[in-house]
């Protein structure tokens, strides 16, 4: 390897799937990125090594093989299952970027288009592990006392399996008729937004809403690179805030995200930047997770929290010291002045209060509150379940958005099996 | 100090020169960041060409349908912008276009990167990036009346529009003494425009990757580096209108030129690192119920000053 080779590999950036149940893997992960002078990647298109935390079920996996193919290269792509073994596999990854032959030999093997999707909304995937989530055991629910409790607010527990929920946002019937195309002109199909954008930084078909090609005669619209064009939604559209005629389209968020709720898959309507519906599922690991896999209720899940909000907060420098304590607390105590001197470093910072005030409000209070109470330490309000995190996404823009999800700290490996209903 | 204009053939020099000190700048970024991350300090400076190698290695990416001459020419929009911004700025005796109207070519070049981010954000043909680009002229309708004023108030001051003449009127006071409301206002604008630290929403921080969420390769390192241009060019510009140029004891006027734009540089490359990101939307009241009526007012004083002066 060359001097370029050689100069680049210091900078490895690298793309990291977390699969619920495998937080611990996933920190290891990060210790070891960092501790080798590496990054972590924003996006796809940002990373050279794709690492997957954890055995993902089959949609995770089909999500993944997306976002592996959206890897500009040279790449590579590592799977860990448990904490021990992350150093090995960061090492054998760097190998494989190293070697110009093989990387040279799987630039040529790629297809010279972009890849294009599959539905994010397709369950078909491995529909038969999918469907039968009743052997995945709860596990997971005892010690996370903050998980999202299913009795909690007397309602139906989230069904974390159902693509269906009965309890989906009424304006999202578009989103449930995935497999009857036309029969839904205006916005039916939401087969064109593949699970490119899985990793919602997918290719160009995310932009592209599915809307107007059946009532439009299909052939007279443009289809660029075979994708409808976005439109208006018509009857269905909603009535945007600023009084603006604008574009529907569909759009998912996640599962593989950087600073994401592991397996989270947050199906989304949006008009401009503002989302106007929302459905969330859990995608399920193939296999139980480890036991004692979720960080959440111990203070490695709180600095995890902080970390994942105040990198979404857009203050590098902080995030990254709560993730140095996150380390320590998870192989040792956390260092009571270090934690002290942070905690002091981000209550006074007036900018972070105002841009955090107002976001993801509960009855217990707002993002601004639920870090404090991270960084005091303190337990913080009710759980919440996923349709909840819907209804609080619904009317907000792409960016404030994540700051609400990250913000509510979700334990996506606390979950409540439920039969599926058929689809 | 009288300025004169240097023949064409030093033109790759001065772009050798802004691209020098755009490189140490993000050398000292990658030192504070190995220092947050508690990293040898050393590793840091590496930085820019470790990342340089690893973008020149790495492929390009198209997406499905991109919009590619516009997406470039908006990726390498943010390079050409401070190349033709620092034409204007002397360099001690010596300037490369000694433009009659300097201060409103550099305030013509900023306007450009409205296009140029929108550009790079639209051509992707993704949602990230085309939300991205968005809120970076949400943004710009925050930044950019203020910064115009701010960058009036000088030209004000001096009477002239020509840089050579700004400098020229600082020999007793440098500007910044008398107008600091001006010059905070216009370094926030040379942040903003470069969307760098409290203003980078639009290119990644918040970690989405922002218009940079599809692309790779020499395409990223096109933005990446025009960021640290436009805001080496900011600072020089900085250094000139408000810190008196070339103007200073025992060094020549070249390097306190030098000197002053690296100091400036190094604090706005500093200052990503104290704050976290403003979002957009938040910031347009504060913008112009705050910041716009202080920077006329400010205006409004250098010209009473200058009025009664005669």
């Amino acid at each position: 390897m060359g001097l370029i080779g050689r100069l680049a590999a210091r900078r490895t950036a690298v793309l990291v799937a977390e699969v619920p149940g495998w937080a611990r893997t996933r920190c290891a992960v990060e210790q070891q990125v960092r501790s080798r002078g590496w990054r972590l990647a924003d996006s796809p298109a940002d990373a050279d090594l794709l690492v997957v935390c954890g055995d993902p079920g089959p949609r995770f996996a089909a999500a993944l093989d997306l976002v592996w193919a959206q890897l500009p290269g040279p790449r590579a792509r590592a799977q860990v299952l448990d904490p021990a073994g992350v150093a090995a596999a960061l090492d054998d990854a760097a190998a494989q970027l190293a070697d110009e032959a093989a990387q040279r030999h799987d630039a040529g093997a790629r297809p010279d288009e972009p890849p294009q999707g599959v539905p994010a909304t397709d369950t078909s995937i491995g529909a038969d592990a999918a469907d039968a989530p009743d052997d995945d055991a709860p596990d997971d629910d005892a010690p996370d006392d903050d998980a999202p409790d299913d009795d909690a607010d007397g309602a139906a527990p989230p069904a974390w399996d159902d693509p269906h929920p009965g309890s989906t946002d009424q304006d999202e019937t578009d989103q449930d008729d995935g497999e009857a195309p036309g029969a839904d002109e205006a916005t039916g199909d939401s087969d064109h937004d593949g699970d490119t954008d899985d990793d919602s930084m997918g290719d160009g078909d995310m932009s592209h809403g599915d809307m107007g090609d059946g009532d439009m005669g299909g052939m007279d619209m443009p289809m660029p690179g075979g994708i409808p064009l976005a439109g208006g939604a018509g009857d269905e559209e909603l009535p945007d805030p600023d009084g603006l005629d604008l574009d529907v389209l569909h759009l998912p968020l996640g599962p593989v995200l950087p600073h994401w709720p592991a397996g989270l898959l947050l199906h989304t309507t949006v008009q401009g930047e503002r989302i106007v519906a929302a459905r969330a599922e859990v995608l399920e690991p193939a296999a139980d997770a480890p036991a004692g896999g979720s960080l959440h209720g111990t203070p490695a899940g709180r600095w995890d929290a902080v970390a994942t909000l105040l990198a979404l907060a857009g203050w590098a420098d902080t995030a990254a010291a709560a993730a140095r304590l996150r380390d320590a607390a998870l192989t040792d105590a956390v260092p009571e002045r270090e934690s002290e001197r942070l905690a002091r470093r981000v209550r006074r910072s007036r900018l972070l209060r105002w841009s955090l005030r107002g976001v993801g409000v509960l009855p217990e209070g707002d993002a601004a509150d639920r870090l404090a109470h991270w960084l005091a330490g303190t337990a913080h309000g009710q759980p919440i379940t996923l349709q909840q995190v819907a209804d609080l996404v619904t009317g907000l823009d792409l960016a404030t958005a994540r700051l609400v999800v990250a913000s509510l700290d979700l334990d996506t490996t606390a979950r409540e099996p439920v039969p599926v209903e058929g689809a | 100090m009288t300025v004169v204009q240097v023949s064409a053939g030093w033109v790759p020099l001065a772009a050798a020169l802004l691209l020098t000190v755009a490189t140490a700048a993000a050398a000292l970024d990658g030192v504070l960041a190995a220092r947050a991350g508690g990293r040898p300090l050393g590793e840091g400076l590496l930085t820019p060409a470790a990342e340089t190698a690893r973008l020149f290695r790495q492929r390009r990416r198209t997406t499905v349908a991109a919009d590619l001459p516009l997406q470039r020419i908006g990726g390498a929009g943010l390079l050409t912008a401070a190349l033709l911004m620092v034409t204007v700025v002397p360099f001690g005796r010596w300037t490369v276009a000694d433009l009659s109207v300097g201060v409103v070519w550099f305030n013509a070049m900023d306007v450009l990167l409205w296009a140029a981010l929108w550009l790079a954000g639209w051509g992707p043909n993704s949602v990230h990036p085309l939300v991205a680009g968005h809120r970076f002229l949400a943004q710009a309708l925050s930044y950019e009346l203020p910064l115009m004023f701010a960058l009036t108030t000088p030209a004000v001051a001096a009477g002239s529009l020509r840089l050579g003449d700004l400098v020229a009127a600082q020999s007793g006071l440098w500007f910044v003494v008398w107008m600091p409301v001006a010059f905070v206002v216009f370094c926030a604008g040379v942040l903003a425009f470069s969307a760098w630290g409290p203003f980078s929403a639009a290119l990644g921080g918040g970690a989405t990757g922002g218009v940079l969420a599809e692309s790779a390769g020499v395409d990223r390192w096109l933005v990446t580096a025009g960021r640290y241009a436009l805001l080496t060019a900011g600072a020089a510009f900085g250094a000139t209108a408000f810190l008196g140029g070339g103007h200073g004891p025992l060094l020549p006027a070249w390097l306190w030129v030098l000197v002053k734009t690296a100091l400036l540089l190094a604090v706005l490359v500093a200052l990503r690192r104290r704050l976290p990101v403003v979002r957009p939307e938040r910031l347009t009241v504060p913008a112009w119920l705050v910041v716009l009526p202080l920077v006329l007012v400010q205006l409004l004083v250098v010209s009473v000053v200058v009025v009664v002066r005669g």
